[in-house]
């Protein structure tokens, strides 16, 4: 390691070609540590990678060719000035992809700074300014920025610094070529373009009413004409306060794509492109319908493909369907595709290691849910449970109820009065309890969450099952009390779990309210059915 | 709260280790009664004189002689305590070891296969893996590779340790391992502090600017990139559920030049992700889930491994291993805090009985095992005990006492045989064995079972007796675990009966008594095999029906024979070890203690310190009179006696002056008495401060408010009712 450290810094400048190809052939360890000490060249603001012409850019991504001309159009020829470029659209368009790929294509530097990875303006500034100076972190400079930057004031001389000093150099460097005459299309020209990805996000930081003028005001303020930004964003160019006296940027609309797109790109990459066709036919449909995002969609058929193939000797690899295969397995794979469309949002998690257990849950299937969950699979203390429901009914129940349904008298005979009242009134119930239904869960204070704890708790030690008769000789000391005992510890533990959500407020004050968040007949009736606990006796719409 | 902060600082003991393990101490140390002691040491010389009844009449003879050897016997017990303990300790860890062990090695197997494919991918050079832009390759976007991995517990104790264990686990076969807890996932450090502390967790200094194109530098640096980079994240539920999706979403952008793996610690279920994330998240991730063993698992390999097998060392009452039982069930559930109970337990006992010194003794000769405890040996560990402890034996001869001993020891191996052999015929009913072993101790059940034994003892052990179908076995009439267990035997297919009798067979080989009766059990269970076999062989023209009716009737003899053997099992040798004689000195019963200890009520005991503070400040001024509120009392304890005589709205006004007038009877006292006193200057004096007085009365009273308010006994006024104060706690 010292060795390399101590060898002098040669700028060799190689070219990006060269460079690659030595890289990616050999992936020795020797190989890689010595490219370690390279000082960056202007060249590392190319996209880089092998050249791509315009028709592979427009046919690898299937309906955004007019997006892509357009694009290419305001670039223009080499060393054509540009006005900000805004692009936008929603997720997963494909914006930063053609916008990299057109940049290859060009072989024009560029400057990109994703607002996700910087997160913050200093951050952004940095980053900017490391790749303009030609920066590398490395372990001898302790992986410190070029150049320490927080205020937009000290970004703009920085930037101007840095920006003069690139420009000066490729021009120099087109000079050299045109006289050289080696080529004249290959040269990377006098341009240099910042892009912004994930611009969107800058709105929501601390101080995004000064950074995102600063920004938009970038191109006024600079005054070099071979700077260009180009922003993306996924939001359109409206939703920033755009009327502050700068230049506004040029807008490009990426729109979503349409189903026969989202049917090219899904296609793009597979094995068996027939096999993979007649399940989109069957499959993707009803998917459109929920989400257009094509990584959303991506991921939520993946499995449900692997099913598809399931019944096919070799997982579907070199298979043709024919007409009769495509229908054996369209009748194989229906009863999967409703289920699965609610899961688009989930992550299944089939483990490797765990095939029998996931397979015995297959097995049981969706339809069966209910009794796939019949008891609870992680350790819940027996007073927590308690708490869980209480909090449940509190959500749940009109506070008004409390004292019919927790009167001292018992439940059942509340019950009965409570239907027959219940009966006079049919339709104003069902008001209410759609209501309810719309409102979703209630929130609670503290003192009902308790109360109704510990009217529960009594109610519920009072019947003698079996298990109780077995603490019974310990039931005096430790049944009733001691489940109340640290409720408010529990309580905390049901809040981390978010089981329980905890308005913000003062906790000495009190006023804190809760709500419980958990869904309800899943886990409840999990929790009410592993206590024996009569739960739909005591809410209110049952 | 200062009534308890003077008592805290005098009459500690200074072993640490109770320091720690005694939570509510801190606001409430049990009151010694007698204020003459000044010993260091009191509050164990206390404890063990009040609380063992059985023998106080006799101690209290010998209390004078207990002092002078007080600080002998002290270290002593410590020493012997400490002793005891490591080895617990050590058991204890070895088990939960063996039982991550699988786990841990699975999900290294998990991230080594990782690793691997995304090495096939292929890696990017130094230059592309350090450039700001995404690399563009025609596959799918990466994702994050993330393991699940199921604590099962929604207490999270547990498994801070256990993640912490995966971490070196993961660090020793060769992973970058980096640990970020929730704390580090807050709404107010934001996106910043958790890659300031992954950069920390990776690079190991900090950086300020916490950016993750250093980690990506770092990474593809001298030979870092050979190793997996894993970041293990404790409790997922804790986070802040918009934080981390940041960081997920940013990780994910880096993924193919900074392959990390996340290993996610989850308490719950696994939709907790799918709670927490939106969908665009969901989307970064490979998710593969991993399940630990259950709390309950775990607890029962902690009980076989420390409270079964090793039963000779220490061992708990029946009513301890109840509520300890019960604690876990319905209170805590975790493992650390029965462990923690165990340990106070441990250090209660050694404290309390002179006796137990011998266990230390035991221990500290005969590391290999503790097969042979012969009454010489036993005599031989009795006359080195300290002449305190041996006075306790005046009345016994020695040579008695050692065989008592002695047998005990040896019905406590056959006792702890037993338990694991139920124990082994109940994994079938998934009998727990927390459970089956609180009824093992239970010895009120005990003398029935030893009368059927003697009633039934000369007829016989035999098989003469087993188609005697209207038998009804003692261990199926009393219920509970064990009757559960022996039902499920009755009824246990013929292969894994046979699974069960060889899992006896090892169990026990050293116990010469159980296994002889087993070679008896096998032999007949084979010789009926053999038998059946033979039948069917023959009669394989005999239908089908028929033969398996045979079968079927000659599996169910053999099963009643082992039926009948645990039932002779539990009949002979399940005897608890509290009916025995000199369990005490094995044996920890004392429940209250250990609940006090445990469940600490801390509200409740705050109201009681509040009203019978003289027992804790012990001051000469306030406690000659019983009821009178004392301006020398302290001023949180005058006013909540006070506020006792409100109902559930105090008005601060009326509290307040009931509160001034007996602070001022101490003035005005004092002002008669300087009365007769010729001296006119000092009276001066305690006129002109007059003003200041009531000030500082009003700030006393003001603090004394908040004091309550703190210790959540008040509530503050509200805005409706500005002048009442709203009482929270009532009664005691």
């Amino acid at each position: 390691m010292d060795k390399e450290e101590e060898a002098p810094q040669i700028p060799r400048r190689t070219t990006r070609s060269l460079y690659s190809s030595s890289a990616s052939t050999s992936n020795i360890v020797p190989a890689a540590k010595v490219s370690n000490l390279e000082a960056l060249t202007i060249n590392d603001l190319l996209v880089g990678g092998d050249p791509i012409s315009l028709d592979d850019i427009t046919s690898s991504f299937p309906g955004r060719s007019s997006q892509i001309h357009e694009v290419v159009r305001l670039l223009g020829p080499l060393n054509s000035p540009l006005l900000p470029l805004f692009v936008y659209g929603g997720a997963s368009t494909g914006k930063t992809s053609i916008i990299l790929q057109i940049f290859r294509h060009l072989k024009r530097p560029l400057v990109y700074s994703s607002c996700r990875t910087c997160y913050n303006q200093r951050i952004l500034f940095e980053s900017v300014l490391n790749q303009l100076l030609l920066h590398r972190k490395n372990m001898a400079n302790s992986y410190t920025n070029a150049k320490r930057c927080e205020r937009p004031s000290d970004f703009v001389n920085f930037l101007r610094e840095a920006l003069t000093g690139i420009v000066n150099n490729l021009k120099e460097k087109s000079e050299k070529l045109i006289s050289e005459k080696k080529t004249h299309d290959g040269g990377m020209g006098n341009m240099i373009y910042l892009v912004f990805d994930n611009f969107h996000l800058v709105r929501e930081w601390d101080k995004s009413s000064t950074i995102l003028p600063l920004l938009f005001n970038l191109y006024d303020m600079l005054k070099i004409p071979e700077v260009s930004l180009i922003f993306i964003s996924s939001t359109s160019p409206d939703t920033f306060y755009s009327n502050m006296g700068y230049v506004e940027p040029i807008p490009i609309y990426f729109p979503d794509y349409t189903e026969g797109d989202i049917r090219q790109i899904l296609l793009r990459n597979q094995a068996n492109q027939k096999l993979y066709s007649s399940f989109l036919d069957v499959a993707l449909k009803p998917f459109c319908r929920i989400t257009r995002q094509v990584g959303e969609l991506a991921t939520a058929l993946k499995p449900l493909y692997e099913q598809y193939c399931e019944p096919l000797s070799d997982k579907g690899k070199g298979v043709l369907p024919s007409e009769d295969m495509k229908r054996r397995l369209f009748n194989h794979i229906k009863p999967h595709i409703a289920s699965s469309l609610n899961d688009v949002f989930k992550v299944s998690s089939p483990s490797s290691r765990e095939v029998e257990t996931s397979k015995e849950t297959k097995l049981k299937g969706n339809p069966k849910r209910s009794e796939e969950i019949a008891d609870l699979d992680f350790h819940m203390s027996t007073s927590a449970k308690y708490l869980l429901i209480s909090a449940f009914l509190a959500s749940r129940n009109p506070a008004t109820l409390d004292a019919s349904l927790f009167d001292s008298k018992g439940g059942s005979d509340n019950r009965k009065r409570k239907r027959k009242a219940s009966e006079k009134a049919l339709e104003k119930k069902e008001l209410l309890e759609e209501e309810l239904l719309m409102k979703g869960p209630g929130t609670f204070p503290l003192e009902r969450l308790i109360a109704i704890f510990q009217c529960i708790v009594s109610v519920a030690d009072e019947p003698s099952d079996e298990d109780e008769q077995n603490n019974e000789e310990l039931g005096a000391q430790c049944g009733n009390g001691s489940l109340m005992s640290d409720v408010l510890l529990q309580l905390s533990t049901l809040c981390n779990a978010n089981f329980i959500f905890k308005g913000k407020s003062c906790p000495i004050e009190g006023s804190t309210r809760y709500r419980s968040t958990i869904s309800e007949n899943m886990a409840l009736k999990q929790v009410a059915r592993s206590l024996k606990f009569p739960l739909s006796k005591y809410l209110y719409r049952s | 709260m200062a009534p308890s902060s003077p008592s805290n600082t005098g009459s500690q003991p200074t072993s640490t280790t109770e320091n720690d393990i005694q939570p509510f101490f801190v606001l409430h140390k049990a009151s010694p009664r007698r204020k003459d002691r000044t010993s260091v040491w009191q509050g164990k010389c206390r404890k063990r004189n009040e609380l063992s009844p059985s023998r106080s009449a006799k101690k209290l003879k010998l209390s004078t002689a207990d002092d002078c050897d007080g600080h002998l016997d002290q270290k002593l017990q410590i020493e012997t305590f400490e002793i005891v303990w490591t080895k617990i300790e050590s058991t204890i860890k070895d088990v939960l070891r063996d039982l991550n062990d699988s786990v841990f090695s699975n999900i290294q197997q998990w991230i080594v296969e990782c690793f691997r494919t995304t090495t096939l991918i292929g890696e990017p050079s130094i230059a592309e893996a350090t450039r700001s832009f995404p690399l563009l390759n025609n596959t799918t976007p990466g994702k994050l590779n993330s393991a699940f991995v199921i604590s099962r517990n929604i207490e999270f104790v547990d498994d801070v340790l256990t993640f912490e264990e995966l971490g070196l686990f993961l660090k020793s076969h060769g992973c970058h391992v980096a640990m970020l807890s929730s704390m580090e996932f807050s709404l107010k450090n934001g996106i910043a502090g958790c890659l300031k502390a992954l950069l920390r967790g990776f690079l190991g200094s900090a950086f300020d600017p916490a950016d993750i194109s250093t980690l990506a530098s770092w990474y593809r640096e001298q030979g870092n990139y050979n190793k997996p980079l894993v970041l293990i994240i404790n409790d997922l539920e804790r986070c802040c559920g918009s934080v981390l999706t940041d960081f997920i979403l940013m990780l994910s952008e880096w993924v193919v030049k900074v392959p990390i793996i996340l290993v996610f610690g989850v308490a719950t279920t696994v939709d907790a992700p799918r709670n927490i994330f939106p969908s665009h998240a969901l989307e970064c991730l490979c998710p593969s889930t991993f399940m630990l063993v259950t709390p309950a698992e775990r607890m029962d390999a902690i009980v076989e491994a420390v409270l079964v097998k090793h039963c000779t060392t220490f061992n708990i009452g029946h009513k301890v291993a109840q509520l300890l039982r019960n604690y876990f069930i319905n209170q805590d559930g975790t493992v650390t805090s029965f462990i923690r109970a165990l340990k106070v337990a441990c250090l209660l006992h050694f404290s309390m009985e002179p006796l137990s010194l011998i266990q230390g003794r035991i221990l500290a000769d005969d590391q290999e095992g503790t097969s042979g405890l012969s009454p010489e040996t036993m005599l031989k560990y009795m006359d080195e005990l300290p002449l305190y402890a041996r006075n306790k034996m005046v009345d016994q001869t020695k040579k008695s006492m050692a065989e008592g001993l002695s047998e005990l020891a040896t019905v406590q191996k056959l006792w702890s045989t037993v338990v694991l052999c139920l124990y082994e015929a109940g994994k079938y009913s998934r009998v727990q064995l927390l459970d089956l072993f609180c009824e093992a101790l239970n010895h009120v059940l005990s003398p029935s079972r030893d009368s059927v034994c003697h009633t039934r003892d000369d007829k016989d052990h035999g098989l003469s007796a087993i188609n005697d179908s209207s038998q009804q076995y003692s261990i199926m009439q009393s219920g509970g675990f064990i009757c559960q267990i022996v039902r499920r035997v009755r009824d246990l297919p013929s292969g894994k009966l046979e699974q069960l009798i060889e899992s006896w067979d090892k169990l026990t080989a050293d116990i010469s008594e159980i296994h002889e009766k087993l070679k008896i059990l096998q032999s007949s269970v084979r010789c009926q095999d053999e038998q059946s076999a033979h039948r069917s062989s023959k009669d394989t023209e005999r239908s089908v029906s028929r033969v398996s009716v045979d079968i079927d009737k000659d599996s169910r003899m053999s099963n009643l024979q082992a039926v009948t053997f645990l039932d002779d099992l539990v009949r002979n040798y399940l005897r608890p070890i509290e009916g025995m004689p000199f369990h005490e000195i094995f044996c920890f019963k004392n429940v209250e203690k250990l609940q006090l200890v445990l469940i600490g009520d801390p509200r409740r005991r705050i109201q009681v310190d509040l009203l019978e503070f003289h027992n804790i400040l012990r001051c000469s001024c306030c406690n000659k009179s019983s009821n009178a509120l004392l301006p020398s009392m302290h001023d949180s304890s005058i006013m909540y006696s006070l506020a006792q005589e409100h109902g559930d709205l105090i008005n601060l006004h009326d509290w307040f002056q009931s509160f001034r007038t007996i602070v001022l009877q101490l003035t005005n006292k004092r002002k008669q008495k300087s009365k007769q006193t010729p001296l006119p200057k000092k009276r001066k004096d305690m006129n002109g401060s007059g003003d200041q007085n009531e000030a500082a009365i009003q700030a006393r009273f003001c603090r004394g408010v908040t004091e309550l308010q703190i210790t959540g006994l008040v509530r503050m006024p509200s805005k409706r009712r500005p002048d009442f104060v709203q009482r929270i706690a009532f009664g005691l």
